[in-house]
């Protein structure tokens, strides 16, 4: 495991930012971190980082302990903030360096490579960077260096699609090395795309952990048919849900372990046509946001 | 696979951090710092070293004989000048004259100086994130802290350094004892340099904002300024317990002490340790004074430009104004019992209170209060180029609100503001000396007084609003560095061989030194002209120029 992470909490004054946080980044595979606003994933990072003392848990980061051996971990590790910070009067190759070499040598094929690849000018100073630009300013610094793992944390925000890109493609290249990743990100379809794992985190406390495949179990199938004699029966059945019918296309859905049965009732029924849509990640995360799973995260606060 | 395992309290995991990791990456954080404030850092050593040498000079021309240098010292022998920059104690020497003129202006400057250099790589590092991100490499806990007091405590050697050569050079020492003199007059600057830097240090620690830091650290230093103002003026007694008095009292080309010295180097010491204490304590982007939740709606009149600059102006404002009031009940209390020294020094006052007798004395402290509110003003309008910089006055600009009106609204803050702090200073000072000698209506006199140089204030406001419109980018510190400029000017200005007429248009001499002085109005009129002419010429071009975020 690069991180292991049962239990944290962390208290700002009177405001518990986590309480009782779990969450686990297996060697060699990229871990999506999903929740909203203000549910507490910078807080983890930044325990993760030693920037935070944490006030209980237990937190493992390659091993080690996050804050006592900050610098020693920190050479195996990179970081990118989702809001990048740069001196105005330095250039944006500059701060590279810097950052880079804080932490070993720096290689400078790799830099090349990487500002290459995010077409970033590394000669301009960064007061005349956009939010996008300075992005991509602390991305080279981490990929270019040699880390074991990489924390991100929304790490795309700002990039257009095009740079999208350059980062999926990065991030597969850092996964294909044997390296970890922490993902912690909005964008549905950049975690689906590139996460093993995701785990999603609610108000400081985690409330889905599991590979993307574990979780769809967790939900329902979203199926939409056309049947000319009609599909009225199809309701009635059990593990079918939110039966709707519209110009004649029947749409529900439908329980995992139901799945057998109502595919076969719907193929007697001779279909036109049939469509089965797997819950997509921004499904799952949207029943977590509502108010289904907050009445259990709420259950562990006192 | 479930990851809800029981959220169970574990004891706090974390253990204690290896002292060898702390400083990892230091020297790269030297390089940086070296390379982000180069020209700030040459800047410092040049204008600093190249004031002492220029009085130096000057003074070398200016006081050819023993007896123009007795002559200089019984004239220098005032409470005004005790109080402003304290009195040399070896005053009839060459040394001594220079010591009076320049050792004051210096090692505030510096101490100043060296606490906003730290702030600028420390807490506004952490305020911005760059901290973050820096730490979240090989770096240890104190390193970039550490870093950047040993190259600021460099420039504070340096500095001192450049003045002991120029002193030498300059044969500032009397007759027969070395460079003793020389020596301890550099060693004394970075001394008090060195208590900026620690007070910065914990400044940066304790406040949570990089403003809050400079703030506190400026009101600490001015602080240790007024302490040794008022044993100065007395006994002496309260001039030991402010830093800047030890350092006078190391008495370059007089008792040249060095022991001082100490007293200066284990405060800055202290004040490290205690930093380093508190960053190792405390949370990466907090301070010790913590932020509190504020309210969930704002009040209406916050959504006009004038009252959201009210709103977010409310710290300094009231700072100021308790500054203010601070000032003038000190100078109200100490002008009776300085009146009787006053009659001594005789015509010899003519020099620095352009006059003698107490109305002299009213007028210079007067005007230190109309320095004060222009201070102030300056501060207020430079915010128009701060909000544009960081962007914060598209959103505004966004919305139905015109460019100049928004700036008209946020001027009405210095405008409005410094008349305010000028008739409180002016009446608080006159109503506390008034009650010294049984006369109340001091309050009005000197409310009056106060009140003449708001057309000067405005004229700095004018001159920052016109750099706002027409220089945005470098606004900001051409701003502080003209209204330094004119100060200098002020106190230095016949060093520097500028001409008399050049000197009396100054905004600040040229208005009527009153109760010295009787009022006129022609200088006032044409002032406040001309600051109306600046600010509209600032504004017009603000209309039509770029919006820049800086």
């Amino acid at each position: 495991m690069a991180v292991e992470i049962e239990g944290l909490t962390k208290n700002f004054g009177s405001v518990r930012a986590l309480r009782g946080l779990d969450l686990s980044v297996p060697t060699g595979q990229v871990t999506g971190f999903l929740g909203p606003n203000g549910s507490g994933k910078t807080t983890t990072i930044r325990v993760l980082l030693g920037l935070l003392r944490s006030d209980g848990g237990r937190v493992s980061l390659l091993g080690g302990d996050p804050w006592a051996d900050a610098v020693a971990l920190h050479r195996r590790i990179a970081y990118v903030p989702g809001d990048v910070t740069l001196w105005p009067n330095l250039t944006g190759g500059e701060a590279i360096d810097i950052l880079v070499r804080l932490s070993g040598s720096l290689d400078p094929k790799r830099k090349a490579l990487m500002l290459d690849r995010f077409e970033l000018n590394p000669t301009t100073k960064a007061r005349a960077y956009s939010k996008g630009n300075r992005q991509k300013v602390a991305l080279v610094a981490a990929l270019a260096s040699d880390a074991e793992l990489l924390l991100l944390d929304e790490p795309t925000s700002g990039l257009d699609p095009l740079m999208e890109a350059a980062f999926t493609e990065s991030i597969r290249e850092v996964k294909a090395a044997g390296k970890s990743v922490l993902l912690s990100s909005h964008i549905f379809a950049e975690v689906e795309r590139l996460a093993d794992r995701v785990t999603i985190i609610r108000d400081g406390v985690t409330v889905e952990s599991g590979t993307i495949a574990e979780l769809r179990h967790l939900t329902r199938t979203q199926v939409t048919t056309l049947i000319d004699s009609g599909a009225a029966g199809l309701a009635s059945l059990p593990g079918v849900h939110d039966f709707v019918t519209v110009d004649g296309r029947a749409t529900f859905a439908v329980d995992d372990a139901a799945m057998p049965a109502v595919l076969a009732a719907v193929a007697a029924l001779n279909p036109r046509s049939l469509v089965a849509n797997p819950p997509s990640l921004e499904a799952l995360f949207l029943r977590h946001y509502g108010n289904e799973l907050a009445a259990l995260a709420g259950g562990d606060r006192k | 696979m479930t990851a809800l395992l029981p959220a169970t309290a574990v004891d706090a995991p974390t253990g204690t951090r290896r002292p060898s990791d702390a400083l990892a990456g230091l020297s790269t954080m030297v390089r940086l710092i070296v390379r982000r404030n180069r020209v700030r850092l040459a800047v410092w050593v040049v204008v600093l070293v190249g004031m002492f040498s220029f009085i130096a000079s000057y003074y070398h021309t200016l006081f050819p004989t023993q007896q123009s240098l007795d002559e200089f010292a019984a004239v220098s022998n005032t409470p005004g000048i005790k109080a402003m920059t304290g009195l040399s104690a070896a005053a009839d020497t060459l040394g001594g004259a220079v010591w009076t003129k320049g050792w004051m202006t210096i090692a505030v400057s510096l101490a100043i100086g060296a606490a906003f250099l730290v702030t600028r790589t420390g807490r506004a590092d952490e305020e911005e994130g760059r901290t973050e991100l820096l730490r979240s490499r090989m770096l240890g806990l104190h390193a970039y802290a550490t870093a950047s007091w040993l190259v600021n405590g460099l420039l504070c050697v340096v500095v001192g350094a450049g003045i002991a050569l120029a002193s030498a050079s300059n044969n500032l020492d009397p007759q027969g004892t070395g460079i003793a003199g020389s020596l301890i007059f550099g060693a004394s600057i970075a001394g008090v340099g060195l208590v900026g830097l620690g007070v910065g240090a914990v400044a940066g620690q304790v406040a949570s904002t990089s403003r809050g830091a400079n703030a506190l650290a400026s009101a600490v230093i001015i602080g240790f300024y007024v302490l040794r103002m008022v044993g100065d003026l007395g006994n002496g007694a309260l001039s030991w317990a402010s830093p800047i008095g030890w350092g006078q009292q190391m008495q370059p080309y007089g008792g040249n002490r060095w022991w001082p010295l100490a007293l200066l180097l284990a405060l800055a010491a202290v004040l490290l340790a205690l930093a380093t204490l508190i960053e190792s304590r405390r949370d990466h982007g907090s301070g010790l004074l913590a932020e509190r939740p504020g309210p969930a709606d704002a009040q209406s009149r916050m959504a006009s430009p004038l009252g959201l600059g009210l709103r977010l102006q409310r710290g300094p404002i009231i700072g100021w104004a308790i500054a203010i009031v601070l000032t003038s009940l000190l100078f109200g209390s100490i002008v009776d019992a300085m009146n009787t020294f006053l009659t001594d020094a005789g015509g010899a006052m003519a020099n620095m209170l352009r006059g003698i007798g107490v109305n002299a004395l009213l007028a210079l402290l007067a005007g230190m209060i109309g320095l004060i509110a222009g201070v102030f003003a300056t501060q207020s309008a430079v915010s128009l180029r701060t909000d544009e910089a960081s962007e914060i006055v598209e959103i505004q600009l966004a919305g139905a609100l015109s460019r100049t009106r928004w700036a008209l609204e946020r001027l009405l803050i210095p405008a409005v503001g410094s008349a305010a702090l000028l008739l409180l200073g002016g009446g608080g000072f006159g109503a506390v000396y008034g009650s010294t000698i049984g006369d109340s209506s001091q309050a009005v006199t000197m409310a009056g007084a106060a009140l003449a140089y708001w057309p000067a204030v405005m004229i700095l406001v004018g001159i920052a609003v016109a750099l706002f419109g027409w220089l945005p980018s470098v606004a900001i510190p051409v701003t502080w560095g003209v209204m330094a400029s004119m100060w200098f000017a002020m106190m230095l200005g016949e060093v520097f061989g500028l001409p008399t007429w050049l000197l009396d248009a100054l905004p600040f001499s040229a208005v009527p030194y009153m109760p010295l002085e009787a009022m006129s109005w022609t200088p006032l009129v044409i002032m406040t002209t001309v600051a109306a002419l600046l600010i509209w010429s600032g504004l017009d071009r603000f209309a039509r120029r770029d919006v820049r975020p800086g």
